[in-house]
């Protein structure tokens, strides 16, 4: 029986030494993207369809003090994923072992994943016109083994199992971290607006500092009314058009033909109302 | 002046132009975007490709665009009666309304009142149309470049928003096609040849056509004319 796993990223162990990046292009066979030099130690600005995993590098000084916030990130994992929820080709699902993985032979690239995904990770690749992502090794899992990135990080930053060990890992090692970062927290540990995720982390400091969402939410309203009742209900408008055009065209050749024969037997008589 | 003695001037060229290219886009844009709305339709995408009626779909979007915008410059008098009928929606386009029905299934209703150039039901559809037009425009231009420009809410809102619109447009644009076609064939001339015949016009826009005898570009004489040589025929 497949056992629900998770991996857990501490930012405060996080070197920046982007193997993960490296792993993960090489378990996928994903190409280089040579990306500008800007100033920065950051490389590609986000998330693309030949970069399914990211270390961010974001500098920022606060209160004259210099930061350095470093965090890998890739797809959240959601228990509730949006992707999934309003794929309109149902391409999207989430395997026991709590990856989301895309079907590629069901994709049909039109991006409502991109829309709906409240961390925006889904992208629609260019030449395959099939949505990209992070599938956390599911292929790797299922075969006993650990995701790339998490099986080649040097700094024991991004740790791997499963997800009541990686649960109970986050809060020993937060009480750790707040001794130097009080701002410490944990992400995607416990339920929020997308049911929790897989992908969690230990940060130093507020989501926003990171880039991520305080608050994300899956936009479970918008896609069950599109699912539920837009989609219903416009199919109903189609066929209720065509029948009723149908029904109402059949229904005026009979009269018209009962006219006729009403005039007929009338002889011409001009009673009947026109 | 009727033309040919029996068809009163009613559409410009560049405003038929114009409401082909509607009617073309926008059956265009449905089909091609049909297998993300109903399963039954999948079989579309397997023929020509996801991705060629994706692109397809972007390519008709621009023209459904570009379309009434730049019939506001070259079809001007059209959407000058057009913007002036809907506005003027009174009494007797709501009593039309009312007793219309029947006329789907070709029942003559009795008292039906005089209706200018466009009737009530016209009026109802370009109305509806425009609105839909500029939701379809609004929420497929957020969907197409809105990416983080919005917020992730707002965004997820315009699928369903922008599905409804062309749900609701398809089965409008089902009803006109039928009144058209099949409860008044005759009007179906003023989209082809851009003049209908004066018999029909009298009797189904009899408040235009005293318009336009009041203004002197056709005389009842002609009209009366033109409407005993349809009887006869």
């Amino acid at each position: 029986m497949a056992t629900d796993m998770a991996m857990l990223h501490d930012v405060s162990r996080c070197t920046g030494c982007r193997a993960c990046m490296v792993a993960c292009k090489q378990w996928k066979d994903l190409p280089a993207e040579i990306t500008p030099f800007d100033g920065a130690y950051q490389s590609h600005k986000s998330l693309s369809s030949k970069t399914y995993n990211l270390v961010k590098m974001n500098e920022r000084v606060e209160d004259g003090k210099f930061h350095w916030d470093m965090i890998k990130v890739q797809c959240m994992h959601c228990e509730n994923p949006a992707c999934m929820n309003g794929c309109p080709e149902e391409a999207i699902s989430k395997t026991a072992t709590g990856a989301v993985v895309i079907d590629r032979d069901k994709c049909v690239g039109c991006g409502y994943c991109a829309i709906n995904c409240p961390f925006d990770v889904p992208k629609i690749d260019g030449e395959t016109h099939k949505s990209t992502k992070c599938n956390m090794c599911a292929d790797r899992i299922e075969n006993g083994m650990t995701p790339s990135c998490a099986q080649t990080c040097t700094a024991s930053a991004i740790n791997f199992g499963p997800k009541d060990e990686m649960v109970a890992l986050a809060h020993t090692r937060l009480e750790d971290v707040k001794k130097d970062f009080p701002n410490a927290q944990l992400y995607g540990v416990d339920p929020n607006g997308v049911g929790g995720t897989n992908m969690m982390y230990i940060l130093t400091d507020r989501p926003d500092v990171y880039g991520l969402p305080a608050e994300p939410k899956t936009p479970d309203t918008a896609i069950n009314v599109w699912k539920d009742v837009v989609r219903p209900l416009g199919k109903f408008a189609g066929v209720a058009a065509i029948v009723g055009c149908a029904g109402a065209y059949g229904l005026s050749k009979v009269i018209a033909k009962k006219h006729q024969e009403n005039k007929a037997k009338e002889k011409g008589g001009d009673s009947h109302v026109d | 002046m009727l033309i040919e003695k029996k068809y009163v001037p009613r559409h410009e060229n560049s405003f038929i132009v114009c409401h082909w290219i509607n009617a073309i886009s926008f059956f265009m844009l449905f089909l091609t975007a049909l297998p993300l709305y109903a399963d039954t339709f999948r079989f579309l995408y397997d023929m020509f490709g996801a991705h060629t009626l994706q692109i397809m779909h972007r390519v008709f979007a621009v023209i459904f665009i570009a379309n009434p915008i730049l019939g506001l410059l070259f079809a001007r008098k059209g959407f000058k009666t057009l913007a002036k009928e809907v506005l003027s929606f009174d009494k007797d386009d709501m009593l039309f309304n009312k007793k219309f029905p029947p006329e789907l299934i070709g029942i003559h209703p009795t008292g039906m009142p005089k209706q200018s150039f466009y009737n009530g039901g016209e009026k109802m559809n370009i109305t509806m149309q425009a609105l839909l037009w500029l939701v379809l425009v609004v929420s497929g231009l957020v969907i197409w470049f809105g990416h983080g420009m919005f917020s992730k809410e707002m965004l997820s809102w315009m699928i369903p928003l922008h599905s409804i619109a062309a749900g609701l447009g398809f089965a409008a644009a089902l009803g006109h096609i039928y009144l058209a076609a099949s409860v008044n064939p005759d009007s179906m001339r003023g989209m082809q040849k851009g003049s209908i015949h004066a018999h029909y016009a009298n009797a189904h826009h009899a408040k235009w056509i005293d318009e336009l005898v009041a203004k002197g570009e056709v005389t009842r004489a002609e009209v009366e004319a033109a409407s005993k040589e349809y009887k006869n025929k």
